[in-house]
């Protein structure tokens, strides 16, 4: 009953399979939906997110609130880049308004590929917004913080 | 020898309640993005990084207030033409 953050294992393969396009012009739709645990999720649901997770679930995704739905938000896509021998991509910050939501941590997923998984985000603590901002910012995309990056 | 990998970074989240982010905030997510300061940078190099690192919040803050205050007026404007003017007045006064 956890949240660990974590590169889905199956994406992994999908990548070398050419199932993700990232590019901003053409590429996939990647979404990011958020999730709770100890039983804050829907339906008092909790959410086991980690390396195994392949596809998005709505067990333990926080119920509906404001601008936030099942499913959660699209992400927009940054032009995939290379920093010395890191690739490396990322997308814009993300924000859903006037919500009520307590969320441990996300999952990155492709709505354009069967909804499967890419990357499971760990919040560390709880995060909070009372009919307000829940903003999700992206790391510096660079080769030592960015969202994704091939080493 | 391969020696890599593939890596998924840390995201910042930034929450609010009762409306949206403050100005404070703004600044704080545009700092992360404009600029960082290294740990191991020798010190002078940090000293004068960190006081423009001060300087543009400084910056960043007092024109991102004066953006919030001209979006205010022009929305308050736009509601006292429409014969709205106590909506108007509660926008002005945010």
């Amino acid at each position: 009953m956890a949240i660990t953050q974590a590169m889905c294992t199956t994406f992994k393969r999908q990548l070398l399979e050419g199932t993700h396009n990232f590019k901003n012009s053409g590429g996939s739709t990647f979404k990011l939906a958020l999730y709770a645990v100890g039983g804050g999720g829907k339906s008092s649901t909790t959410a086991t997110l980690g390396a195994s997770t392949t596809a998005f679930t709505t067990t333990g995704e926080v119920a509906n609130s404001g601008s936030y739905s099942s499913g959660g938000g699209t992400l927009t896509r940054v032009d995939p880049s290379v920093s010395g021998t890191t690739a490396l991509t990322d997308f814009a910050d993300i924000s859903f308004t006037t919500a009520t939501i307590t969320a441990r941590g996300a999952l990155i997923y492709n709505s354009s590929a069967t909804n499967a998984g890419v990357a499971v985000l760990n919040f560390s603590t709880d995060k909070t917004s009372t009919a307000g901002t829940f903003t999700i910012q992206f790391p510096t995309a660079d080769a030592s913080n960015a969202i994704i990056r091939i080493a | 020898m391969f020696n890599g990998g593939i890596d998924v970074g840390a995201v910042n989240i930034m929450t609010s309640d009762d409306g949206g982010h403050s100005t404070e905030q703004i600044v704080e997510l545009a700092m992360d993005k404009i600029m960082r300061v290294s740990d191991t940078a020798p010190q002078p190099i940090r000293d004068q990084a960190e006081a423009f690192q001060n300087h543009l919040r400084h910056v960043l803050y007092h024109y991102m207030e004066l953006a919030r205050r001209e979006e205010r007026a022009t929305i308050a404007s736009r509601m006292h033409k429409a014969g709205n003017s106590e909506m108007a007045d509660l926008v002005r006064r945010i």
